[in-house]
Order: C-alpha cells, then structure tokens, then sequence
C-alpha cells in the first residue's frame, strides 16, 4: 500500500490549490503553507522513520485470523482511508486495474525486434509518430501513453545508460552483423534529440507555476531523459546522420531523402529552440528557423509508412508506475502539426516581451494578452514566456516595477517621489524627527516592499491557464483588498508630511490606495468577464452579472477621474509657478490616464446596456429560466456574490439593492402594467436609458480608440489591442441593432400577448463573439 | 420533492426507488459497479464504491423495475468541506441507457438532495463534463449554477465544470470551525478524472 504520508501531503496540495492560487510562490501564500502544517496537527499516521532498514513481518496468519471475526459483507474502514485512497486502490486479477495480470495467451513483453533492418519509408512512418505523440504529451497527455510506448525511446532509455554512446537500440556486444544500419542509426539520433527535447521541455515547465495532469504531465516514470548530457552531443549525433543521409553511396530516392533530412534539421533547430541555457537577448533568433521545417516534414508526410508493432502500451508494465496500462492516445497527424506550430508562433511571439519598454503596464497588457490568445498558448509557451519574465534581467530592472506603476497613475512629477527625497540623511540625534522628505522616501520604500508581493501574484496569475487565471483573479483580488487597507495609513502619514511641507495641493487625496483599487476593480471587473468567457453564467444570469461589472467598472472610472482631476491640477499649478517642462510632461501623461478612463467609462456604459437588454428579455421571457425548485434568487445571488463578499469597501449592494435593479417592474412573471407601457413608448425611461448607455459606451471607445494602442501603455501588443477596440465598438453597435429588433417587436404588445421573436446567444469559443467576454445577443423572428 | 416513490417506467413497468443500505451490499453493489463503470473508460475499485456506500449509504438511492433490477443510482457524500460548509457531493448518477429520458436520474437527484437537506446540508457540489448537455441541464433546471470551469479535469482531456447548489443563506460566509480534515470529493459524474488515480497509484507497490 502506499506511504500515507506521502499521500496526505499530495492530497493537501491538491486542495489547496483550489483554496489558494499558486504552489508557494511567496509570502502572500504562506497561508497555504500553514495551513498544510496545521493538518499535521490531525490524528496523522506516524510516517515511517526514515534509515531504518525495511523489517518484512509476514502478516498472513493474522490477517486471515482477523477476517475470520468479521461478517460476510461487514466492513471496517479507519479515518485515515481517504477518497483519495479508494481511488488508488487496487483489484488483484481485474484485466483493466492489474497490470501485471496476462489474459489467456497474453504476453508479458512485445516481440518487436528495434534491431530488424528499416525501409527509408519506414524510417520516416516512424519519425512522426514520435512528432505526434510528443505533441499529444505537450497537450496533457502522460509520457506512458505516448513517447514511451515507443519501443525505440524505450531501448534506449532502459537500462539507464552511463554514456550517450552506450544508448543504443542494444546494450552491451552485439555480433558485427546484428549492428544496426544506418537508417537505424539515424533512428537512433532522432530519438535522442527528441528526448533531450522533452528533457528541456520539462525542466522550463517546472522552473514555473504548473499544475501536474491539469497543465501537463511531467512525470518520467524513473526514466531518466539524458539530465547531464549537454546539448552539443545531440546535435552532433543529428549532423552525422544528415551525412550519412546525404551521403550519394547511400541508395535511397531522393524525394525520401530530403524527406529524412528536413525531419532532422527540424530536429535540430527546434531542440535549439528549446535549449533553456539560451541568452534572452538571441531567444528570438530561434523560432522562425523552425517553422519552414515544419512546412516540409508536413509536405512529406505522406511518404511515411507507419510501424505499428514499435509502439506498445506494455511497455507501460515497466515504468515506475501502477496504473494498469492505458491505451496509446490516438493523434491525428495533421492536429498535432498544427500544435506544434502553435507551440512555434507562441514562443516566438512570448520572446517579442524582452523588447517591451521598462514598463509594467506595457507588461501586463504584454501578459494579459497573451493569456488571450486564440487557441490558448499551450503550457510550455505560458512556462516560456513566464521564465523571461521572472528573468534577473526583467525583474531586477534599475526601477521599482510597481512603483513605475504607481507614479503612471497617481504620482507624476510628484514631490513625493523627488529623487532628492533619497538623499537626505535622518538627523544625528535620534530623538528629533526625521524631516518629512526624508519620510516620503521611507514610506515610499516601506510601500514598495509591501505591494511586491500582490504585484507578483497578479503576474503569476496571468501565467495559468485560462480557467486557472479566473479562479487565482479571485484569490490575488484579496491579497490586494489587504494591501489596500493598508494603503490607507501610509496615506495618511503622506498627506500628513505634505501639510508640515505646505505641498498639500501638490499631493492627490489618498493617493496609494487610490491606486490600489483601482487595480483590484480591474480585477474583479476581469473575473466577471472571464465568467462570462467560459460560460460560466446563464443565460438568465446575464442581466445581474453585467448589472455588477457595470458597477465596478463604474466604481474604477471615478476613481479614474480623481486621477484625472489631479494631473489637470498639477499641470495648473506648474504653469502657474512657470514650470513649463514639469507642466508640459504632466499633461502628455494625461493622455494616458484618460484613456483608462475612458476604457472604465465605456465598460461600465456597456455593461449598463447589456444590463438592460437582458433585464427586457427576462420580462419577455426570451431567455431559457429554469425553475429551480431546491434555490432561490438570493441563495444564487450569494453564490455568485461569494468571491466579493470580504472585500472592503463592500461593492456587494445588498440582494433588495440588486434585486430592484434587476426588476425594475416587479417579478418577471407577474410585472406591473407599466411595463407595457413603457415598452411601447419609444421614448420611455426603458429604452433611452439603454440608448444613453450605449452611446456613452461607444463615444468611450472611440476616445480609447484615438487614443492607440502606445498611448494606452499596450504599444507592445499594438494589433491585438487594436482587435480589441474595434471589437468593443462593433459589439455595441450589435447591440444596438438588438435593442432596434427588441423595440419593434413589442410595439403594440399587451400584457396577454407573447413576442414573435428569440434571443440567440452566441456560443463561447466558435469566434461568434466580436470580444469573448462581451455576450451580445442576436433579435431573430420567431 | 421525492414524496410518492412510484413512477411508470416507458413500458408501463412501475419503478420503485429504494434508498441503499449496507446490509445490501450483496444484492447491489455489483450492480451498482456495472451500470456505473458501463460510462468510465476506467471502473473505479471496489473501495470506492464502499467508500461511499459504507460512509454515507443513506444518501445513496437506486431505481429498481418490478423484477428488482437495478435501473439508475445516485451516491452521495456529506462532510464539513475544508472551507466551511456543510458540504453535500453528489460522486456518482447513472441510468441504465434503455429508460433515459423519463426523469429518472432527476428523481433519484432530487431525492439525495432531499436527504441531504433534511441532514442540514448548507450546500451541494458536483462536477460534470462541459460537454454533458444533459447532466448540465438535469442540475441547472434544479438550481445548480456552474461556480468553476476546471481545466482538462478528466481522462479523457475534456474540461468540467463545477456546479454549486446554495441551501442556505450565510454558506458563502461559513468559514471551518477549527481544522476540518475536509478531503475534497473530486469525482466523477462522468468520464474518470485521473488525478486522484494516478497520484496515488505512483506509490503503490503494485507493479
């Protein structure tokens, strides 16, 4: 049976990774990590000492003896045998969970000779199912049912061999004539490369925040894929076989020829690729001379012939694991070419993040769109792009990243961050006060300290996976809740040492924590639309979904226009003092201030909109709105409400607040009279508060769009901001023609009568939607 | 709901829901395992469904025709769940492929959460595949509403999503009254999930 307390802790990890975002990243986890040690605390198993040789005790006697006392059919069960533990557990002699158990005429191992002489066309058959199955591996797929089942990838990786020499298809003296020949050779040179490969592969991986079976699978089985050997070796085996292919002695059709020589040369330039030794400064210079491989190797593809009996899942028996064997995945070749130029195009794209501007913003918009991406990057391109982030050079930049952040939005040209502040020396006698520059620079740097972790979190967050990002938001979001609270006293001492300087106009009210929130808004905004992304809301939900994003959003823009009203403050009083450059450089920084602005203004009109178009087509009953026997509103409105409810200061309105919201004309089913009226009066409150929303939302956009991607600190990933934009402004125009269709359908409606017209949802993920997170419904006639 | 324990079958044959209990376990259980591992590329142990059964058998219902075959099942689990509430699970919901369509796996649904209400559970979770049209409309017609998209969660590479039923007011506050040895029940309700099964496997010396 298994060590238990191995399993406890692996059960732990497991759970808290759903409760906290990211496997011990830093002190803003730390309540993970406590939370693993107060466990122990439970009525744990002593774990085994460790030392101590194993003392075998044959237990049968007693054991038959114990089971004597029991009842057919009773049971007993310790706390200790978890869930985790039944899953794990095995039946002896059941063919699908014994692994070791052989039908009748079964064998142990394959007969499959890795020494038997190859067709060129064999060779290459042979070549891509490898590609395939490596791909299927980068995918999710375990190593067990896809590289290993290689009898080939096998031979040479078991028994472990001292030397890359000694990895042959064979161990030890073979007769001269046993020798393999060249193409198996050259089989033979593939195979390592690829295996260094996923050596590389996996250590990127695991250099970052993944999450074993969810992101990928890195286990190796006890196999080990050539750690120590350094990346010369390889190549050099690669360069050999090219000659021996090209060699003219060699009879072989050339079509199959420089069929064989490109998978090489693809293998070799991708291996390059993958080398986590490389310089960032030449990172790029390795990805584009991957692709034209890539192209040739599909173009031949068809000249392979496969080898079905070199792959086996008995392999699976041998590897360090007791999973029964599984079967091989099965992977169409074309799919799995198609991942590996994304694989490509994503890492050549992640390199383009070492030429971003020292600054966090570009950074993050950097980030976030990345994690946007169309198919999502796989893991290894978000482990990628991660370890150039979190490289010294990025991180250690000579500025504070945060604090960068920080003085785009709240602290330009500000005394506060006079470098001078720096330099003054606290007085000899430490008994007076320390003068209050001086102080600005101390609680600065105390800030600054303070806010590296949560900074850090949202990065990390940014680097999971799509579903992964939405949950970890939440978690990140509380860690910035924390941070704000605690912004509020370092605010209160500076605008405290701004009254004993007379700079008190100089200083924005609340400046930290200003900025704070307005992160942690943006936040909690992306949560919500990255709901409505993975279609986590239903159709019903909508309508009070956008109601809240409308208000945080909504929540973010004034704390925006405080921002705004500051620089344009600043920008009066540099002028009025003659500080024309100081006024000059704060009015340029206006632009970029406003163009947050406007993005809030518009998402929060936009949502407003939505808001209102699903609350018409609740009454309309235009929506799928299940009756939900076992819930009520507000027990679904709490679950909903549940990642916000402890943030401070509260943005949950209170249930009767929504709910007033959401059904301004009493219950959906039972409205007042009113609505009807409304409905068909083109100029009610009803619809011109949609029609005002909407065009908010659109002149917001327009601005944003003026504005340009540079201007918006996005100049880094310029088209895809662009998309986006364009995006925003096409879904409200949609919407629109919705609204328009909604109207003329209930013109004359009375109270007895039903529309003739459905409400289409666009579906997630089909490329229907102009922005995924934007669910903007289509008016069809009934 | 869950009041009358009668329903007519397609062919007019009458069902009889009978809630599971241990002394059963012969008569039952390795029908149970048959209809169940019928939808899993993978059966489940023994010791799963024990785990289950032994733990929680009355939250366990199964549909039997006249001639007492077994024709659908739910189990259950009910724990203090480590982030506070009192947590009801529903693991396992199968129904024999000849009689779907007729509510019976909403039936036997409706009467575990009736079962789990009376047990003063404050909520209910599950996880289905994001494709199960039919799981997903079975629990979201009841009140479940999707909390969580969970990325290649089971086997077979597809997405799940995790569904939530609230029972009663203040759960999302309910925070753990000390230390819960609360183990997660990430099962099933569809293909195997491998996450449990391979961890553990890894250390067990069964080669």
């Amino acid at each position: 049976m298994a060590d238990p307390s191995l399993l406890h802790r692996d059960a732990t990890a497991r759970e808290t990774d759903a409760l906290t975002a990211s496997n011990g990243t830093g002190p803003a986890f730390a309540s993970a990590e406590s939370s693993r040690f107060a466990q122990t605390s439970l009525p744990l198993r002593q774990a085994p000492r460790r030392g101590a040789p194993p003392q075998i005790h044959d237990v049968t006697e007693k054991f038959t003896r114990a089971c004597q006392a029991l009842d057919v059919g009773q049971l007993v069960k310790d706390e200790y045998f978890t869930l985790f533990e039944s899953i794990g557990a095995i039946e002896i002699m059941d063919p699908k969970m014994d692994s070791g158990f052989l039908q009748p005429g079964e064998t142990l191992e394959d007969d499959f000779d890795p020494l038997a002489p190859l067709l060129p066309e064999e060779l290459i058959g042979i070549m891509d199912q490898l590609l395939g199955y490596e791909m299927a591996w980068h995918t999710g797929y375990p190593l067990s049912q896809t590289l290993f089942t290689s009898v080939y990838i096998d031979r040479l990786l078991w028994p472990e061999s001292k030397t890359i020499p000694q990895a042959q298809f064979y161990r030890g003296d073979i007769p001269v004539d046993k020798r393999p020949g060249t193409l198996l050779d050259v089989l033979r040179a593939y195979c390592l490369a690829l295996i260094k490969g996923c050596d590389y592969v996996i250590a990127k991986i695991m250099a970052r925040d993944y999450f074993e079976e969810e992101d990928f699978a890195t286990h190796t089985y006890n196999r080990v894929l050539f750690v120590q050997a350094p990346i010369d070796v390889f190549l050099r085996e690669l360069d050999a076989s090219m000659e021996m292919i090209e060699d003219p002695d060699l009879e072989i059709d050339d079509g199959i020829r420089s069929a064989i020589i490109a998978r090489l040369q693809f293998r070799k330039s991708f291996l390059c690729a993958l080398d986590p030794e490389c310089p960032l400064e030449i990172l790029s210079d390795f990805w584009p001379p991957v692709l034209p491989y890539i192209d040739q190797v599909n173009n031949t593809h068809t000249l392979g012939k496969s080898v079905p009996g070199s792959f086996s899942t008995k392999i699976q028996r041998r590897l360090a694991s007791t999973v029964p064997p599984r079967p091989i995945v099965q992977v169409e070749f074309k799919d799995a070419l198609q991942t590996l130029k994304q694989l490509c195009t994503d890492c050549e794209e992640a390199t383009r993040f070492k030429d971003l501007p020292t600054d966090p913003l570009e950074y993050q918009s950097f980030l976030w769109t990345f994690a946007s991406r169309q198919p999502a990057p796989l893991t290894y391109s978000r482990s990628y792009l991660s370890n150039i982030l979190f490289d010294p050079y990025i991180l250690n930049a000579p500025v504070s990243l945060p604090l960068e952040d920080v003085k785009s939005f709240v602290f330009h040209e500000s005394p506060i961050l006079d470098p001078s502040n720096w330099a003054l020396s606290p007085p000899r006698n430490p008994l007076m006060p320390k003068p209050p520059r001086l102080q600005f620079a101390l609680l600065i740097d105390e800030f600054v300290e303070r806010v590296g972790q949560p900074y850090l979190d949202l990065w990390v967050a940014l680097g999971q996976n799509r579903c992964r990002l939405r949950r970890m938001l939440a978690h990140v979001i509380i860690a910035w809740d924390m941070l704000q609270q605690d912004a509020v006293f370092v605010d209160a001492d500076l605008v405290a040492y701004a009254f004993q300087l007379n700079i008190s106009e100089e200083v924005m009210d609340g400046p930290l924590q200003t900025w704070v929130y307005i992160k942690k808004l943006w936040m909690i905004e992306k949560v919500i639309i990255l709901g409505f992304e993975q279609d986590i809301y239903l159709p019903d939900e909508h309508a009070g979904m956008y109601y809240f994003l409308s208000l945080m959003a909504n929540k973010r823009k004034d704390a925006l226009l405080r921002c705004v009203q500051h620089n344009n403050d600043r920008t009066v009083q540099f002028l009025r003092s003659s500080h024309f450059e100081d006024a000059q450089s704060t009015s340029e920084k206006l632009s970029f201030i406003d163009s947050e602005f406007q993005q809030a203004t518009g998402i929060s009109a936009f949502a407003k909109a939505l808001h209102g178009f699903y609350t018409i087509a609740n009454y309309l009953h235009l929506l799928p709105s299940p009756k939900r026997p076992f819930s009520t509103e507000d027990l679904r409105y709490e679950l909903r409400m549940k990642p916000f409810l402890s943030l401070q200061p509260s943005e949950v309105p209170p249930f009767e607040e929504f709910q007033a919201a959401l059904q301004p004309y009493g219950s959906y089913c039972d409205p007042s009279p009113s609505l009807y009226e409304d409905f068909k009066q083109v100029d009610s409150k009803l619809w011109s508060d949609i029609g005002a929303s909407l065009k908010a939302a659109k002149d917001a956009f327009a601005k944003v769009k003026k504005y340009g991607a540079k201007e918006s600190n996005a100049g880094g990933v310029e088209q895809a901001w662009n998309k986006e934009t364009q995006g925003m402004l096409a879904s409200c125009i949609a919407l629109g023609v919705a609204v328009a269709g909604l109207k003329s359908a209930v013109k004359d409606i009375e109270p007895s009568s039903g529309v003739q017209v459905k409400v289409e949802i666009p579906p997630a993920g089909a490329d229907k939607r102009y922005v995924e997170g934007w669910i903007v419904p289509k008016i069809l006639k009934g | 709901m869950g009041d009358d324990t009668d329903a007519k079958g397609q062919d007019g044959d009458a069902l009889q829901y009978v809630q599971y209990h241990g002394s059963k376990e012969e008569t039952y259980l390795p029908a149970i395992r048959q209809l169940i591992s019928k939808d899993l590329s993978e059966p489940y142990s023994i010791y799963v469904y024990r785990y289950f059964l032994y733990q929680w058998g009355d939250l366990c219902y199964m549909a039997l025709d006249s001639a007492s075959e077994l024709i659908g099942v739910v189990v259950c689990k009910l724990e203090p769940h480590r982030s506070g509430p009192f947590r009801g699970y529903i693991a396992m919901l199968a129904v024999r492929e000849s009689h779907r369509g007729q509510g019976i796996a909403t039936k036997l649904v409706c009467m575990a959460i009736d079962a789990m209400v009376a047990r003063d559970a404050d909520e209910i979770a599950l996880e289905t595949e994001v494709t199960n049209k039919a799981s997903l409309k079975l629990y979201e017609r009841l009140g479940f509403l999707r909390s969580k998209r969970l990325h290649r969660y089971y086997l077979n590479g597809n997405a799940a999503f995790r569904l939530i039923l609230y029972l009663k007011e203040g759960t999302a506050l309910k925070r753990p009254l000390g230390m819960e040895p609360g183990q997660e029940g990430q099962m099933m309700g569809g293909p195997q999930k491998m996450e449990e099964y391979k961890g553990i496997a890894r250390d067990a010396g069964v080669a």
